[in-house]
């Protein structure tokens, strides 16, 4: 039987098993998304267009990172304590497939919280969104780097410790990295450090697809998205098949 | 032959010098359509084997050979050949056992997979009542039982049930034993790993009793029943738990289980046993009691009890 017939039967059964907590997931990412474009409104007084634009544009990023690096690893913690990860290791079909399927889950549920945070913002302030047609595949390369390192780290490390990273993760992806502000506002040697992790890449190469005309992304931010994705995608792989 | 299982050695290594060897040189080889027990306690080993049959975990040494190809070398072949009943609870969330039987049986079958067979099946365990009901709303047994249905529903060449009938209830047990003798009667092997031994007896044309990561003999049922020679046990239920109760001085290898006490005699003594049981009745001290000829649990017992002389 071929692969994608496989990929069709895991998809189901991966969905179906736990369709209830992708809906609810789908709505607090919308909730979350939105929440991230007005809420820093407050915190700032009197915003400028700039700034809104840098929130608005920020936002999915964000999203993709709530999801890949700290709900995902969260559930496969669940997983793995509970020992369905070892039964899903017994089934007839390539362990890619698993894997595939398990991605466009998530893909989906970060899907409307995305697009519905970006009409409220546009609606709300009109920020000055300029969508190239670059953001399917920015969207697409962002999101599977964000899936792949939250798989990478979760399959190799115990539950307690990527719920660990997970935590680090959202408050750093937060507060602390070149999201939702610039990133000459940080100190040098954490500018340093987001030359090499993935998060600035990531808002820099959402940010030029969504706003094609104020901001641009370098050749640099995604050849390292496209390490980090492989990196993370190839552990998982190897971790399944590990013996 | 389905599988053939030569020298196979696992070892776990703990922290520093621990170690835990989990298989010692096992051997031996499951025919076409046969039924083969594997006995063991709880850490003897059995799981790791079934890991490593299913390519999840390999050799230190040896070689697994599954319908005489190596599953070290061709893993993803060997989880299409055998199809398994994990040992845990399969987690179900949303999904019905309807659903899920039917999905595995697609993922295994795919176009060829017949819907019917998943009703048949439900009615052959009698369980239609939860087919359509959440995974997260049954009971421990019904769980079991979809998970067995699982492993089932479109049997691969080798059967793997580790522990299916624990939880299930009795008289779902014995449906559940009827559809195991039936997959056999297709072609199919079937290993059976359990604790479980009396019930096991009745339905396996081989085992293996393992102990401590060695498999201590093996052989049909009553190959294995002739090592403690031609014996007879009998088996008392104790008022309470008399820690001293007198046994007599013909009971063999005895030992006691809470309020039950069994031993194995000589059928020569016989009478005097059931003499000597009904005077403890007589006396109070035992409710009931019952002889029969010798079981598996026995030898299981005794070989086991005695793993310093074997190992």
């Amino acid at each position: 039987m071929n692969m994608v017939s496989h990929y069709k039967y895991v998809f189901q059964m991966q969905f179906l098993r736990n369709a209830g907590f992708f809906i609810f997931m789908a709505l607090l990412q919308i909730l979350i998304s939105i929440g991230i474009v007005i809420g820093f409104s407050y915190l700032i007084p009197n915003p400028d267009t700039e700034t809104i634009l840098f929130l608005a544009t920020g936002a999915p990023t964000i999203i993709l990172i709530v999801a890949g690096m700290v709900i995902l690893p969260q559930q496969i913690g669940t997983a793995k304590t509970d020992g369905y990860m070892e039964y899903m290791r017994t089934w007839p079909v390539n362990r890619s497939v698993i894997l595939g399927a398990d991605t466009t889950i998530w893909l989906l549920i970060t899907l409307p919280g995305i697009i519905i945070s970006s009409i409220v913002a546009h609606l709300m302030f009109t920020p000055g969104y300029d969508i190239s047609w670059t953001v399917v595949p920015a969207l697409l390369m962002i999101a599977l780097t964000s899936i792949g390192v939250g798989y990478g780290f979760s399959y190799l490390l115990s539950p307690t410790a990527s719920m660990g990273i997970s935590q680090v993760v959202v408050f750093g992806a937060l507060m602390f990295s070149p999201v939702n502000f610039p990133m000459d506002r940080l100190p040098e040697w954490l500018q340093s450090l987001h030359e090499v992790l993935p998060i600035y890449s990531m808002a820099e190469v959402m940010r030029a697809s969504l706003a094609a005309s104020t901001f641009d992304a370098t050749m640099g931010n995604y050849i390292n998205l496209m390490i980090w994705c492989v990196l993370g995608f190839g552990g998982a792989i190897f971790i399944l098949n590990r013996k | 032959m389905i599988l053939d299982i030569k020298g196979v050695t696992k070892v776990f290594r703990g922290k520093g010098e621990s170690k835990n060897v989990a298989n010692d040189n096992l051997t031996f080889t499951i025919n076409e359509g046969e039924i083969f027990g594997l006995l063991g306690h709880n850490g003897a080993g059995k799981t790791t084997l079934v890991n490593q049959i299913l390519g999840l975990l390999t050799p230190d040494h040896g070689d697994i050979h599954l319908l005489g190809e190596s599953v070290t070398q061709s893993p993803a072949r060997a989880r299409s050949i055998c199809s398994v009943q994990p040992q845990s609870q399969v987690s179900l969330g949303l999904l019905t056992p309807k659903q899920a039987v039917t999905l595995i049986g697609k993922m295994r079958m795919g176009k060829k997979f017949e819907p019917k067979r998943v009703e048949a099946l439900f009615e052959a365990l009698e369980m239609e009542a939860w087919a359509n009901t959440e995974g997260e709303k049954l009971s421990g047994g019904v769980r079991r039982l979809t998970a067995f249905c699982m492993a089932v529903i479109a049997p691969g060449e080798l059967v793997i049930l580790d522990e299916p009938t624990n939880d299930v209830d009795p008289v779902r047990r014995s449906y559940l034993w009827q559809v195991i003798r039936d997959l056999t009667k297709y072609g199919s092997s079937v290993i059976l790993v359990t604790h479980n031994v009396l019930e096991a007896e009745k339905a396996v044309d081989r085992v293996a009793i393992m102990d401590k990561g060695k498999i201590l003999t093996q052989g049909d049922p009553s190959e294995v029943k002739s090592l403690v020679g031609d014996r007879m046990r009998i088996e008392l239920s104790l008022e309470k738990e008399f820690k001293n109760i007198e046994v007599p001085d013909w009971a063999l290898s005895p030992h006691q289980n809470g309020s039950r006490l069994i031993f194995s005699l000589d059928p020569a003594k016989v009478s005097d046993t059931i003499d000597w049981a009904k005077n403890q009745t007589d006396k109070g001290l035992v409710i009931d009691y019952s002889l029969s000829p010798t079981t598996i649990e026995d030898v299981y017992i005794e070989l086991t009890s005695k793993k310093g002389a074997v190992s």
